[in-house]
């Protein structure tokens, strides 16, 4: 098999400059056919730079980027009709219904053959399929802007923060549409500041900050290469709780609704805090032993927490 | 270029135009009201019978014939203002902009001129009238010419200078044919820049061309969907105006295949003017501010609503820089005054303008986020 049908996309040295800014500096990495590999980090990381210079929007400053075997900045009119794209931010023309604007993005890749009826169905939006864009909730908009993506059939999908400004539902419901493509072995590329869209759809994760990728792998891996803890948090506390874990030299602290956190690194500890609270004649309403995910990878890596920035939701990264 | 993604793009366009009521009324209505405000303002002022205050101070039998004798003429229907009255602050209060004075003594003067043979009799009507006013000076020509015709007969002799008009057109044409053709090309201008700008500008603001530059589609696809677009409602309203015109006014107008031509033209040019703006001026909102500092300059300096040579000699020189001023004079040609050579040499002026732009357009725009 040749590197080329291996990689569905091939990135050397990568790097953007917006006049004094370094947006994307030095990225290699490579996605794999028919793997969902997901970009994720903060606003501004470059994220959106990346993928829109890999989905032929923008050019690169310097490096190489090769998608499906050719190059992105000479070969854009065969790449096209191959890829399907959902950019940051989609929009559309406010007064064409759901079903003429499938049939229009049909038409501009001159596909005879497009299932309509199919994307509207997959992306469960038969009950607006008549709807006027406009209408649409931003959650719905969003649905439309996947099946669009995927109008031609596309061999790699380029999705720029699908949820972004969703609420928690809408979000879901987008999660479904991309599992489903998952599901259907395409090659997906997602950009995603959300930890657990990431967690939950991406078969790799690259960790993007500041312009470079700090860390990539799979979810499970990153985890577990990157955080050896688990937090056990005991619930409605009594104050004597706190003091009998103090005392066994673990480092107890409250959290904002007054339960107890406790950092362990070993599961055989749990156990022994139970013990110890039962013995001490101290009680609690309910315990949650988690392990860590993708925020606790990106705290260990940055230094910082990767959260969800309201205002700065839709920004130029 | 790909025929099947122009038309889907012309299919959109097009549904989206109709689906939006404010587009359609004020694409197919505007220029529709344009031409019945006008064109009832200067049907009647061809026909027009001017008001007309006379105060007679004479109280004789000779004033009052001449004040029949103005009646008469056809052109003022006449109201008699009391001799008490001071003339001027009547015709500040009333809001006339004329008014006639036959002073005392009229009848004394006429009985020395007409009995006595005294050429150094006459009588000098005073007219008070209001300068500020528009049409005042129409209105005073048209008087002093009855009042010349009146002294004309009292003379008892037929005059010896006349006169005798013959138009360089083959018909008789009236206001509302200059106006038409002016009107169509103004609507087509306003709406091929005004629409290839918002379009663009807001589609560009929404991120609507970033998706676009995703597909198949070419800049040239994208510029010539665009101006087929504008080209069929440049066609549908220029036809709804000149039923309109036709309906209303009677006008009488050449219908020949210079206008589609011209319509086309102007279509390619101000579209391709609109892509180039669209390209150097970024927001929606600039653009279309941009858009309108080239349109009002075109609209009242090309010809449109009067006659270029009615302007100073410097403003009829930057006149024929505008694109507008050869769409204007080339309908004319073609519709008012049926002149092939004229219509075929303002046609390859405003063609080659459009050409220019069009490539223009070609080259800026730029689907890609790239530019922006």
């Amino acid at each position: 098999m040749t590197k080329e049908a291996e990689n569905a996309v091939e990135v050397e040295k990568l790097a953007k400059r917006y006049g004094d800014l370094l947006a994307v500096n030095d990225l290699s990495f490579n996605v794999r056919k028919g793997e969902v590999f997901a970009l994720l980090g903060p606003n501004g990381a470059g994220k959106t730079t990346t993928v829109e210079i890999i989905d032929t929007i923008r050019t690169p400053t310097s490096g190489k980027v090769s998608l499906l075997g050719m190059d992105v900045t000479k070969k854009k009119h065969d790449i096209v009709p191959r890829i399907g794209v959902l950019p940051q931010g989609f929009s559309s023309f406010d007064r064409i219904t759901v079903r003429e604007t499938i049939q229009y993005y049909s038409r501009l890749f001159c596909c005879r053959n497009t299932d309509v009826d199919g994307l509207i169905d997959l992306v469960n939006l038969k009950d607006k399929a008549q709807e006027q864009y406009k209408n649409l909730s931003g959650g719905l908009k969003q649905r439309l802007g996947i099946a669009i993506a995927l109008v031609n059939d596309p061999e790699v999908v380029f999705l720029d923060e699908p949820t972004t400004g969703l609420d928690p539902r809408a979000r879901r419901e987008v999660w479904k549409v991309l599992l489903g493509l998952k599901k259907k072995g395409k090659t997906v590329f997602l950009t995603t500041h959300y930890m657990e869209e990431a967690e939950l759809l991406a078969d790799r994760v690259a960790i993007i900050a500041k312009g470079k990728i700090i860390a990539m792998d799979s979810p499970a891996e990153l985890i577990e290469g990157n955080v050896n803890y688990m937090v056990l948090t005991l619930q409605s506390v009594d104050e004597k709780v706190f003091e009998i874990v103090r005392k066994m030299r673990f480092e107890p602290v409250y959290d904002n609704h007054r339960n107890i956190k406790v950092r362990l690194e070993n599961t055989d500890d749990v156990q022994k805090i139970l013990n110890a609270v039962k013995e001490g004649g101290a009680s609690f309403l309910g315990l949650d032993v988690r392990k860590p995910n993708l925020e606790g990878v990106f705290l260990k890596l940055t230094g910082e927490t990767l959260r969800e920035d309201p205002a700065g939701e839709r920004g130029a990264e | 270029m790909n025929l099947r993604v122009v038309g889907a793009n012309l299919v959109v366009s097009i549904k989206s135009f109709y689906r939006d009521k404010t587009v359609v009324f004020f694409r197919i209505a505007f220029p529709v009201i344009l031409i019945l405000v006008f064109g009832t303002i200067f049907m009647e002022r061809d026909n027009e019978i001017f008001d007309l205050d006379v105060q007679d101070l004479d109280q004789t039998k000779s004033s009052v014939q001449i004040a029949e004798a103005i009646g008469v003429s056809g052109r003022f229907k006449i109201t008699q203002v009391a001799p008490a009255l001071n003339a001027a602050q009547y015709a500040k209060d009333n809001k006339r902009n004329l008014v006639l004075i036959i002073p005392k003594g009229c009848e004394d003067s006429l009985r020395r001129r007409m009995g006595l043979d005294d050429p150094h009799a006459s009588v000098t009507l005073t007219e008070i009238h209001d300068p500020s006013s528009f049409g005042v000076t129409t209105k005073m020509q048209v008087l002093n010419l009855v009042l010349a015709g009146i002294n004309q007969e009292m003379s008892g002799k037929p005059p010896f200078i006349k006169s005798a008009e013959t138009s360089i057109l083959a018909k008789k044409y009236r206001f509302i044919e200059f106006f038409v053709p002016g009107i169509i090309a103004m609507a087509v201008m306003t709406a091929s820049l005004l629409g290839a700008v918002n379009v663009n500008a807001e589609l560009r603001q929404k991120g609507v061309l970033r998706k676009l530059s995703t597909t198949p589609i070419t800049r040239t696809d994208w510029i010539l969907s665009n101006i087929l677009y504008q080209f069929i409602l440049a066609v549908l309203s220029t036809t709804v105006m000149l039923l309109v015109s036709y309906g209303v006014f009677h006008i009488s107008l050449e219908i020949n295949a210079w206008l589609p031509v011209f319509v086309a033209l102007a279509v390619f040019a101000f579209v391709g003017l609109g892509m180039v703006l669209t390209r150097v001026a970024k927001e929606a909102e600039s653009a279309a501010a941009a858009a309108d500092a080239l349109m009002f300059p075109m609209m009242f300096l090309s010809g449109t609503f009067f006659p270029v040579e009615m302007m100073p000699e410097f403003l009829q020189k930057f006149a024929k820089v505008l694109p507008l001023y050869y769409v204007n004079e080339g309908l004319r040609a073609a519709m008012v005054s049926a002149d092939n050579m004229a219509a075929l040499r303002y046609a390859a002026v405003i063609g080659i303008f459009a050409a220019v732009v069009f490539v223009l357009g070609i080259m800026t725009t730029t689907l890609s986020e790239e530019a922006t």
